[in-house]
């Protein structure tokens, strides 16, 4: 499959890969920051499976893929903002992000 | 294949040996200025893959609001969070195999069962310029969408304004 041309299984594997890095980044890393990070990765490999679906794809709705990637990148702005926020502010009240220390409504 | 299909191809696999450098960096380096500046890199090469994809319009947004501003804002709020370097926590390597393994998996059967899949291609790939017609679609079969967007960014930018002012 290497040798072909270049179609739409490379970009699904691609996107896949990046995904799951960043999954294993959200789900292992101790730095809230490192774990935002993480999840950017994750909406990013998701919009490259959209976009390579909206070049591929035969569908009546042309440019969808593209479309909802553009939403995923306003949805993905709007929550790495709101979610740095949220970590300024327990640094603030905590002094830390360590997502281990942060265990306030732990039973 | 022809000349243009090899072309295509060493581009495409140098960028994803870029990206996936820059996600595996992203991932393991424990400083956070480090891994903020290699999902940089993993993010520029998003936007050469939105070009090999004929997503012009998509590209640029990419690197205007990916690279340029959330990046940014990361940065701002690792400056604002100091001496939090990313420390191994008391018990990591449970939770590290366990994050690896369902990362394996979910990736493993996710990439299974795209590729073999029978999708429902087109006859030849789309490659026509996107911005008028991404215009044209978001004003009118996407117009409820693209006020909510509206709306959520204008709560998003209030909200983060409210939650990390100092009182």
């Amino acid at each position: 499959m290497a040798l072909a041309p270049i179609g739409l299984p490379h970009y699904l594997v691609l996107g896949t890969v990046l995904f799951c890095l960043g999954m294993y980044g959200a789900l292992s890393r101790s730095n809230a920051v490192g774990v935002l990070l993480s999840v950017e990765l994750m909406l990013n490999g998701v919009n490259v499976i959209m976009v390579a679906f909206a070049r591929y794809i035969d569908t009546p709705q042309e440019l969808a893929g593209q479309i909802f990637a553009i939403f995923i990148i306003t949805v993905a702005a709007a929550e790495a903002a709101v979610g740095l926020a949220i970590v300024i502010s327990v640094y603030r009240l905590r002094h830390t992000i360590q997502v281990d220390e942060i265990d306030l409504l732990k039973g | 294949m022809a000349a243009a299909d090899v072309y295509i191809a060493i581009v495409f696999y140098l960028t994803a040996a870029l990206m996936i450098a820059g996600a595996l960096g992203m991932v393991f380096v424990r400083n956070m200025v480090r891994s903020a500046v290699f999902l940089v890199v993993t993010l520029g090469g998003v936007a050469i893959l939105y070009v090999l994809l004929a997503a012009d319009f998509l590209a640029v947004v990419q690197l205007l609001v990916y690279v340029g501003a959330i990046t940014i804002l990361v940065l701002f709020a690792i400056m604002m969070t100091p001496r939090q370097v990313d420390i191994p926590s008391s018990a990591p390597s449970a939770q590290k195999i366990a994050s690896a393994l369902t990362a394996i998996a979910v990736g493993v059967l996710s990439i299974g069962v795209l590729v073999s899949h029978r999708w429902n291609l087109r006859s030849t790939p789309m490659d026509e310029p996107t911005s008028e017609r991404i215009g044209t679609l978001l004003l009118t079969s996407y117009a409820l969408p693209f006020e909510i967007a509206s709306v959520l960014l204008t709560v998003g930018m209030i909200g983060a304004i409210v939650i990390a002012r100092e009182d």
